[in-house]
């Protein structure tokens, strides 16, 4: 009789810490996206004038974290960010633009314009030049 | 004692230091090469990723971007045939700016394109590499457009910039590199393209560079005092690839064509970047039928500074090449009057 009433115990403290937990992880989540104190998951998108990019490399500047876009160009950054963090967001070809993280930063809508590059090249060669015009002796 | 060691030590590595700063010939790049060589197969889908995989294990700037370049021209090939396009379009629409820009719209598409799925590009495409690379790296880097020349290229049609190459900021001071030049030389017939990184084309000496590279912009030749005319660029002598290996700087004679008295002494000078043996420089003699190999007797080393005199016995028009061993440097013409 003692031992089960141990047990019904034992189960209610489980019973409230599990309420608990799922009562205040909300919650704690919430106060930390409005006083941006706390880091908070950020995810956004990234396009060019036209379209989604698929493949942008979105990362935290000074750490080797980063996201890259999937096919409807969107991220969702994988490690909790703070307000003044730096996010570098770039794609091969366009010019790459740095955001800030500020207090009220929920959600990124990135626009990358094309990089104007004039494009030409010259071959190198290791053969030996030959003059065409040569004495007649 | 022990402290007097260390004193000495010191002293011994702060003096290195310094010296490597003006000049990195003491560095080993050895640890950057192998980190650039084991991430080879890397494709550029995530440029961040790649920077710090090429990056992170280095201590310094120098080692950080030559471990990016090193990277780019030993996993991106040269696409020989895209060159070939380009150069038609862009010598049809030189006059036209209009269909020029469009084309080049429609190129910088096809050029990305490429890069990404196939790990091929023109020169452009190498210097913007090494800059994104190198800025994610937190390295000053710029892409730098202008005229070069070549063996094969008629001078005479070079009347737009036709390659592009790079400058970077390393402790505080620009040098230049030319990742496109560094990486291989394409077989003109084949299309093939055969990767041998030839070293001579990171952190060149801007007066050796200056021979056979013009940038639009004045400020990047690097060079102090005066800077070389157009003209003296079309003019000087065709230098190769491996010139970058043992020459620092060309200094005579300055042009290609020349013209000298048989049996007058016809100067050759050159500052070398190591030694170099006497019995290494020949000289290669090319008339209409026949070529022969001459050993001057007349070479000098001293300092660094090598100087050929060479007689030339008969009347005639000359193809000269200079051959450091097996390596060929440089060609000039010579005709030799009475």
């Amino acid at each position: 009789m003692k031992a089960q009433v141990t047990f019904t115990k034992k189960l209610w403290y489980v019973t409230i810490l599990m309420v608990a937990v799922f009562a205040f992880n909300p919650m704690y989540g919430q106060s930390g996206t409005t006083t941006s104190q706390n880091g908070r998951i950020i995810k956004g998108t990234v396009s060019n004038p036209q379209e989604p990019l698929e493949g942008a490399n979105v990362i935290l500047k000074g750490a080797n974290e980063g996201a890259v876009t999937n096919k409807k160009g969107e991220f969702t950054f994988p490690v909790a960010l703070k307000t003044g963090d730096i996010l570098l967001i770039s794609y091969l070809g366009y010019e790459s633009i740095e955001v800030k993280i500020k207090a009220d930063t929920k959600f990124i809508k990135a626009i990358l314009s094309d990089e104007v590059i004039e494009f030409m090249g010259a071959v190198n060669t290791n053969k030996r030049f030959k003059s065409k015009r040569k004495s007649k002796n | 004692m022990k402290i007097l060691l260390t004193h000495i030590f010191l002293f011994i590595f702060v003096f290195q230091v310094n010296a490597q700063i003006s000049d990195f010939q003491n560095i080993s790049f050895e640890k950057a090469d192998e980190i650039a060589l084991k991430y080879k197969d890397e494709t550029l889908h995530n440029l961040p990723d790649l920077v710090y995989k090429l990056t992170s294990e280095l201590d310094t700037d120098e080692e950080r971007f030559r471990a990016i370049f090193k990277w780019v021209c030993s996993s991106v090939a040269n696409d020989y045939k895209l060159y070939t396009r380009n150069k038609r379009k862009r010598q049809r629409y030189k006059n036209d700016s209009v269909k020029l820009n469009q084309w080049n719209t429609k190129f910088q598409k096809i050029v990305f394109r490429r890069l990404l799925k196939n790990r091929t590009t023109i020169c452009t495409g190498y210097a913007y590499l090494v800059k994104e690379l190198a800025n994610l790296a937190d390295i000053e880097c710029e892409m730098v457009h202008g005229y070069a020349r070549t063996s094969t290229m008629n001078i005479e049609k070079l009347d737009s910039p036709n390659h592009s190459w790079n400058v970077v900021k390393l402790n505080g001071k620009w040098y230049l590199c030319d990742p496109t030049w560094a990486s291989g030389i394409p077989n003109p017939e084949t299309y093939q393209f055969q990767f041998e990184f030839n070293s001579g084309f990171f952190l060149s000496d801007p007066k050796i560079f200056a021979v056979n590279h013009h940038p639009i912009q004045e400020k990047w030749f690097l060079l102090e005092g005066s800077t070389p005319s157009f003209q003296a660029f079309l003019d000087a002598p065709i230098i190769y690839g491996k010139a970058y290996t043992y020459i620092s700087d060309h200094s005579y004679p300055q042009k290609m064509e020349n013209e000298v008295q048989r049996n007058k002494n016809f100067n050759f000078k050159f500052q070398l970047q190591k030694e170099v043996q006497k019995e290494d420089v020949n000289l290669v003699i090319e008339s209409s039928f026949t070529e022969r190999k001459i050993h001057p007797e007349q070479i000098s080393i001293q300092e660094k500074s090598l100087s050929i005199d060479y007689k030339f016995e008969y009347t005639g028009y000359y193809d000269v090449h200079l051959y450091i061993k097996d390596d060929l440097i440089s060609t000039y013409t010579v005709e030799v009057t009475r």
